[in-house]
């Protein structure tokens, strides 16, 4: 039973559950995904969709699907509109239709997993996100990543020996693949993030297989086992990870890497896992962290302190380790610093948070 | 317009007891509209001679509420009483409580609800809010309990004096506990158990309807008593509830008091032992 309804207790991610799950199953170039309950649910995620995406300046908005749930829907059993929405989306040219409750079919007793099941021309695949279980954006996002991944054929799906004995063929110069999983794509940060990581494995000399889900198409999936590592955005319950690691036994990294330690320690993470010396790639990158720093030798001994607005937890250790190799100085005389919503990720992190404290310090 | 409405366990008798009670007020030559508001719509069968009459939600789902007429919806059975069925979705899909609550606005929109007295012939449980709806909104202005001496009538009689002891704590309470009308299951001591029970919960017995064979021989009829064998013994006593409940006007002041469960099953034991 929900447990967690005091607005005390809510947080900006504690959004709706249909919209975290749409921030993953939307990005299924050719899927579509139905939203079953009232219009509203849906114009309500498209909203947020469309604003979030024109403002990183992405136009590709995807199209969402919704069953309009109206009272006689709700009186009688929704599950005709439903159907009737999925018939209508297997006229289209998609290669699977992903459903998303909502509250309302939830609290009625639909049974969209019968209705789903009942479809074999292409996946129909249910996403459990009634937000008044107690659900948030974070647990219609997790819930969206479980479902998709049953786009990864099982016969592909080897967990004694996963990415060694897949039937796909590897790329030509045979060098390791890495999955990245659940990246944010509302984030203002999406891409550059993800080529800080891609060029941190490139770096060890593997290269990435399948962004899980970002914008690629349920055919690219498939190779999803021939990954030897999967790197997840983000995984503060774990659950992510556990998920992956029963599902394909391919062994995972919870997180992006953070900081200067934090980076070095991805890149000799990574390379354990991927059966690769770590050794050369950390040497490299120590050196691109230290020329990097070179370029901020005007901060020395400047003096800031972090702010975090009251909205969100300060988790300042990331940010003071920064500060010490550019040898910034934390004090709370200092110029005040407000305290990024999303960590910056690797190397080029570091650097995008030196010049906006510069532009901090130097205002 | 009095607006009254019998709620209590499934299987109790409140379908038969409001048909018999309607006929017995048509008698008095008064404006009589009966509506059933359980998913099974048999409230009104007896009234319009076994005919299984078109439910509200049917003809909703049928036709889309925008075309619906009050003749569609009201069909006129024995001695002019109007009649109404609710109905609801198919056994385990959509929500017949959220059922319930677009009948009264449809019924409501339709300018159907008028009458001397309209009976609302209510689901034996209030499983959820869109069966307190007629008690809730003001459509039932008395909820008369109907209940025998059997344990689990009285406590689903309990439960619904505990939905009117909620709704009578606001501002300005539009529905009141009538009292308790006792359909004989033939039980030991049975008057004395729902006499006490109905004292206990503040309120008073109104009626007791003694088990009596003519009432399942009408029935098999498709006939409500008063229509089968008017000169009955049972006729009598059901004339003498309308007569009871017509002049019976609830107290706003008094407040239904709910038994605990402790309390309830000590009753019940004070009789079984006696």
């Amino acid at each position: 039973m929900n447990s967690k309804n005091l607005p005390k207790n809510t947080s900006r991610l504690d959004g709706c559950t249909v919209t975290g799950a749409l921030t993953v199953t939307a990005f299924i170039k050719d899927a579509a995904t139905i939203v079953h309950g009232p219009a509203g649910c849906t114009h309500q995620s498209s909203s947020v969709f469309h604003s979030t995406m024109l403002y990183n300046e992405c136009f590709d908005i995807p199209e969402i699907f919704t069953s309009g749930l109206n009272e006689n829907g709700v009186i009688f059993g929704g599950e005709g509109m439903l159907r009737d929405a999925i018939e209508e989306a297997l006229t289209d040219d998609y290669k699977c239709i992903f459903v998303v409750g909502t509250c309302i079919s939830d609290t009625i007793g639909d049974d969209i997993d019968a209705v789903c099941e009942s479809y074999d021309e292409i996946p129909v695949i249910p996403v459990q996100t009634s937000g008044f279980l107690g659900g948030s954006f974070e647990r219609g996002f997790i819930s969206a990543l479980k479902s998709a991944s049953k786009l990864i054929e099982p016969d592909k799906i080897n967990p004694a020996d996963a990415g060694q004995s897949s039937s796909f063929e590897r790329p030509e110069n045979n060098r390791p693949v890495v999955n990245i999983i659940g990246e944010k794509n509302l984030e203002y940060e999406a891409e550059s993030n993800f080529s800080e990581v891609k060029r941190l494995i490139n770096l060890l000399g593997a290269d990435i297989n399948v962004r899980f889900v970002r914008n690629i198409y349920v055919d690219d999936i498939k190779k999803f086992a021939d990954a030897s590592l999967n790197v997840i955005r983000e995984d503060p319950t774990g659950e992510i990870k556990s998920h992956f690691d029963n599902l394909t036994n391919i062994p995972s990294i919870s997180s992006y890497p953070y900081g200067i330690s934090g980076t070095t320690e991805f890149l000799r993470l990574a390379g354990k896992y991927l059966k690769i010396s770590p050794a050369r790639a950390i040497e490299e990158e120590t050196e691109n962290q230290k020329e990097m720093f070179s370029q901020f030798e005007d901060l020395k001994g400047e003096k800031i302190s972090f702010d975090s607005f009251g909205f969100q937890k300060t988790e300042n250790s990331l940010l003071g380790e920064i500060a010490y190799y550019a040898g910034i100085v934390t004090n709370p005389e200092g110029t005040v610093i407000p305290v990024p919503f999303y960590t910056p990720v690797g190397t080029t992190g570091v650097k995008r948070t030196l010049m906006q404290w510069r532009r901090f310090i130097n205002a | 317009m009095k607006q009254i409405a019998l709620y209590g366990k499934g299987g109790i008798g409140k379908s038969t007891t409001s048909a018999n009670l309607s006929a017995a007020l048509s008698e008095k030559s008064l404006d009589i509209l009966q509506i059933g508001c359980d998913p099974k719509h048999d409230s009104t069968r007896m009234l319009m001679h076994g005919e299984w009459i078109p439910t509200v939600l049917d003809l909703v789902r049928a036709k889309g509420d925008a075309n619906l007429t009050v003749s569609d919806v009201i069909y006129t059975g024995y001695n002019g009483i109007r009649c109404v069925e609710a109905g609801g979705p198919e056994p385990g899909i959509g929500c017949a409580g959220r059922g319930i609550i677009a009948t009264f606005q449809l019924l409501e929109k339709l300018e159907a609800l008028y009458g001397d007295v309209i009976v609302y012939d209510v689901l034996g449980d209030v499983v959820c809010g869109g069966f307190a709806m007629p008690m809730r909104e003001g459509y039932a202005r008395e909820v008369y309990l109907v209940t025998s001496g059997d344990f689990m009538a009285l406590y689903a009689a309990n439960n619904i004096c505990k939905a009117i002891a909620r709704l009578s704590k606001r501002a300005k309470p539009c529905c009141f506990l009538g009292g308790v009308i006792c359909n004989s299951q033939n039980i030991k001591d049975e008057y004395e158990l729902v006499s006490e029970f109905a004292g206990r919960i503040n309120t008073k017995l109104l009626g007791f309807i003694p088990r009596s064979q003519i009432v399942r021989i009408a029935e098999v009829n498709k006939q409500t008593v008063l229509e089968y064998a008017p000169d009955s013994e049972q006729a009598g006593i059901y004339r003498q509830l309308a007569e009871t409940i017509m002049k019976n006007t609830p107290d706003p002041a008094k407040k239904p008091t709910p038994l605990s469960m402790d309390e309830l099953e000590k009753l019940a034991q004070k009789y079984i032992t006696a």
